[in-house]
C-alpha cells in the first residue's frame, strides 16, 4: 500500500476537523453550567441529571426510537421486497414501477409533508380514520424509507451472480427456499445497509414529522427544532450526546460483531 | 411574534388554504362556529400546541393535579408552521394554540378559531385595559392574551457612559455603536425604522415605507446581518457584537447572565407585541380548554407564568403579585411614557404584501 503524502494528510486532518468540531462543541457543551448558552461558566454534570426528570425530552426521545424502529422495520421488509422484485422479475409496467420510486428520493421534503398531510386529512375527513399520530407518522416515513432500501437492495441484485440462484433452482428448491437459503444471505449487508439509512433517515427527518406528528407524538427533531429560537437550552445539548453516544455505539458493534460472524459462516 | 416569514412555511399555507377552498364546497362543515360537541365522558385531557419555553411545567402540574386531567404538550416555532398544521387538520387535535397578535385576524378569516364563551371564563376580568378588545381581537371574541413584551436593542454598558438610547444606533450611518445584529423578522424591524422616521409601524404609505426600506437596506451594509430569536441576545453575551435588536424577555434573561449587558426601547418607541391563548375551531375538549385559559388568568397563576417567562403579564390583578425585581424593571413594563409610544403590529391584509416585498428586497441587496 502507498503512504499518504503530507499534503494529503492535512487536507484530511482538516477536513475531519470541519466535520467533527460541530459535534465536539455539542458535547462539550452540554456540559456547561451557563444556563441560557453562550460563554463557557464551568463544568457540570446537572444537564444529564435534569434530564432524567425531564418528561418531555424523554417521551419525545421514546417517539423518535419507537418511530425510528417501527418505520424502518416496515419499510426494511417492503424495499427489500421491491428491490428484489424489480431486478428479478418481469412485469408490465416495471420501467414505470422503477420511475416512481424515485420521486420519494428526489421530492422535496416540504412537498412531501404536505401532501401526506393533507392526503391524510381527506381520507379523515370521508372515511373517519388515520387522526394524526404516531400511525401517521409511521406511514409517511415508511413512504419515503421503502425506495431508500429497494435502490440499496437492487444494486446488490445487480452485482450478483444469477447462475447462483439458477444453480438453487436446477437442484430442487423452490423460488421461497431460493430466496430464504441463498438470496437472502447474499444481499443480506445491503439489506442491513439499507435498513441502517431508513433509520438514520428516520431519525433526521423533521419537516415530514411536523407536519404528520398529532398530539403527544413530538419526536426530538421537532422538539430541537422548536428550541433553535428560543435557545437551546443546555439539556438538549446533553440530550445529543447521549444520541451520539448511542449512534457510536451502533455503528461500531455491528462491526465488531462482523468478524466472529464470518467464521461461524456456512448455515 | 417572533415572526419568521419564510418562503416555504408561506408556500405551505397557501397550498393548504387552496385546498381547504375547493374541501369547502363538498361536505358542510356545521362544527366550526358553532358550539363545538361537549366532550365524551372521557378521562380529561387536554393538548396544548405551543411555543418552546414559554410554559411553566409546574403550571402544567398545578392544572392536572386540580382538574384531574391529563395535558399534553406540543410545540411550534412560528406562527405560520402553526397555522399550517391547523390547516391540515390540526384545527380537530389541539385545545389551546397560542397564536401572535398579528396573526389572529387572518386565522379568524380562515375559521381555525372557535369564539370563547366568556361565560366560562369569569378570569377575563382580570386582563389589563390595553388587551380588553384590543385591535387584533375586537371584544376577545377569539382569543386572551397570554404574555407581551417589546422589541428593542440589547448592548453593552461601557462604565460611565451613558448609552444614547436611539434607533439612530442602527440607523444612523454617523452612529458607531461597533458590530451589531438585526432582528431576522420583518415587522419588527420595519417597524423600528418607521419609528425612527417618525411614523406608525403600521403604515401603508409607499413614500414612508421606501424610507424605512432604505433606512434597513444601508443598516443591513453596516450591520452583521440578520439573526433571529435569542441568537442576537447570544451573540452579544458572549461578546462576538456590541448590540442586538432582541425581544425583551430574551435580553432580561441575558443580563441575568451577565448584568454588563443593558436592554432598551429607543426613545422613538416600538413594536409591542402579544401572545393570545386561542382554542381551535373544531378542538377536542373545548370545555377543559376553557378552563384552561380561566386557570391561566387566575392572578396568581399569570404571575407564576410570567415570573417563569420573564415577559409581562397582561393581567391586571397578577401584576401586582409579580417577582419585585421583574416588576419594577423598565425592560419588562415599560414606563407610561414609553407606553404611549408603543404600538401593536397589525395585519394588514392584502397590504401584507408591501413588506414582504421590502424584505426580500433587503435581504437580496
Amino acid at each position: 500500500m502507498r503512504k499518504l503524502s503530507w499534503p494529503l494528510w492535512l487536507t484530511s486532518g482538516l477536513l475531519y476537523v470541519f466535520l467533527y468540531a460541530p459535534i465536539v462543541v455539542v458535547i462539550v457543551y452540554s456540559f456547561n453550567s451557563a444556563r441560557h448558552g453562550g460563554p463557557w461558566r464551568g463544568f457540570t454534570w446537572q444537564w444529564y441529571a435534569t434530564l432524567l426528570d425531564n418528561q418531555d425530552k424523554l417521551a419525545a426521545a421514546r417517539n423518535t426510537l419507537v418511530l425510528g424502529g417501527l418505520s424502518t422495520l416496515v419499510s426494511t421488509l417492503l424495499g427489500t421486497g421491491l428491490g428484489y422484485g424489480l431486478s428479478r422479475y418481469q412485469f408490465p409496467g416495471k420501467r414505470f414501477f422503477s420511475f416512481l420510486m424515485y420521486i420519494p428520493v428526489v421530492i422535496p421534503d416540504i412537498v412531501m409533508a404536505v401532501a401526506m398531510l393533507m392526503f391524510y386529512s381527506q381520507v379523515r375527513q370521508w372515511l373517519g380514520f388515520l387522526e394524526l399520530g404516531m400511525t401517521t407518522m409511521v406511514l409517511a416515513h415508511v413512504t419515503f424509507q421503502i425506495p431508500f432500501v429497494a435502490i440499496v437492495v437492487r444494486s446488490r441484485m445487480v452485482g450478483m451472480d444469477q447462475s447462483i440462484e439458477e444453480a438453487a433452482h436446477d437442484l430442487g428448491a423452490t423460488s421461497l427456499q431460493t430466496f430464504l437459503h441463498v438470496t437472502l444471505p447474499l444481499i443480506l449487508p445491503a439489506v442491513v445497509a439499507g435498513g441502517m439509512l431508513a433509520f438514520t433517515l428516520s431519525l433526521d427527518d423533521f419537516v415530514v414529522s411536523f407536519f404528520t406528528t398529532g398530539p403527544g407524538a413530538s419526536t426530538l427533531p421537532i422538539l430541537i427544532y422548536a428550541s433553535v429560537k428560543r435557545g437551546i437550552t443546555p439539556d438538549i445539548n446533553a440530550l445529543s450526546s447521549v444520541i451520539i453516544l448511542i449512534s457510536v455505539i451502533g455503528t461500531v458493534l455491528p462491526m465488531l460483531l462482523q468478524r466472529p460472524a464470518k467464521h461461524r459462516g456456512d448455515t | 411574534m417572533r415572526h419568521a416569514l419564510k418562503s416555504l412555511a408561506l408556500a405551505v399555507v397557501a397550498a393548504l388554504a387552496l385546498s381547504a377552498c375547493s374541501k369547502q364546497e363538498a361536505p358542510p362543515a356545521p362544527a366550526a362556529a358553532a358550539p363545538a360537541p361537549v366532550a365524551a365522558k372521557e378521562p380529561c385531557t387536554l393538548n396544548v400546541f405551543i411555543w418552546s419555553e414559554y410554559m411553566d411545567p409546574e403550571i402544567i402540574k398545578a392544572f392536572e393535579q386540580k382538574y384531574s386531567c391529563k395535558v399534553t404538550i406540543d410545540l411550534y416555532e412560528d406562527n405560520e408552521s402553526m397555522i399550517a398544521k391547523l390547516q391540515g387538520g390540526g384545527t380537530s387535535l389541539y385545545d389551546i394554540v397560542v397564536p401572535g397578535n398579528y396573526v389572529v385576524a387572518a386565522m379568524v378569516k380562515l375559521d381555525l378559531l372557535a369564539p370563547l364563551r366568556k361565560e366560562n371564563i369569569p378570569n377575563l376580568k382580570n386582563l389589563d385595559d390595553k388587551f380588553v378588545s384590543p385591535a387584533y381581537d375586537r371584544d376577545n371574541k377569539y382569543t386572551a392574551a397570554y404574555q407581551w413584551g417589546t422589541v428593542g436593542i440589547y448592548t453593552r454598558k461601557k462604565p460611565g457612559q451613558a448609552v444614547d438610547e436611539t434607533w439612530g444606533l442602527l440607523f444612523d450611518p454617523k452612529a458607531k455603536p461597533g458590530a451589531f445584529l438585526m432582528m431576522d423578522s420583518i415587522r419588527e424591524m420595519m417597524g423600528s425604522a418607521l419609528k425612527y422616521k417618525g411614523y406608525s409601524v403600521n403604515t401603508t404609505d409607499q413614500k414612508q415605507l421606501k424610507e424605512a426600506a432604505d433606512l434597513l437596506a444601508a443598516a443591513k451594509k453596516r450591520s452583521q446581518g440578520f439573526e433571529g430569536g435569542v441568537g442576537g441576545k447570544n451573540k452579544v453575551l458572549a461578546k462576538a457584537v456590541k448590540a442586538a435588536v432582541v425581544y425583551n424577555g430574551d435580553a432580561v434573561k441575558g443580563t441575568k447572565d451577565d448584568p454588563e449587558t443593558y436592554y432598551f426601547v429607543p426613545r422613538e418607541g416600538g413594536v409591542i407585541w402579544v401572545d393570545n391563548l386561542a382554542i381551535p375551531s373544531k378542538a377536542p375538549h373545548r370545555e377543559t380548554a376553557e378552563k384552561f385559559i380561566d386557570f391561566i388568568l387566575d392572578p396568581k397563576v399569570g404571575a407564576q407564568l410570567s415570573d417563569f417567562n420573564q415577559y409581562a403579564t397582561p393581567n391586571k390583578a397578577a401584576r401586582a403579585l409579580v417577582n419585585a425585581d421583574d416588576g419594577k424593571n423598565p425592560a419588562i413594563y415599560p414606563p407610561p411614557e414609553m407606553m404611549a409610544k408603543l404600538e401593536f403590529v397589525e395585519d394588514l391584509g392584502e397590504q401584507n404584501r408591501l413588506f414582504d416585498e421590502i424584505w426580500t428586497m433587503v435581504k437580496s441587496k
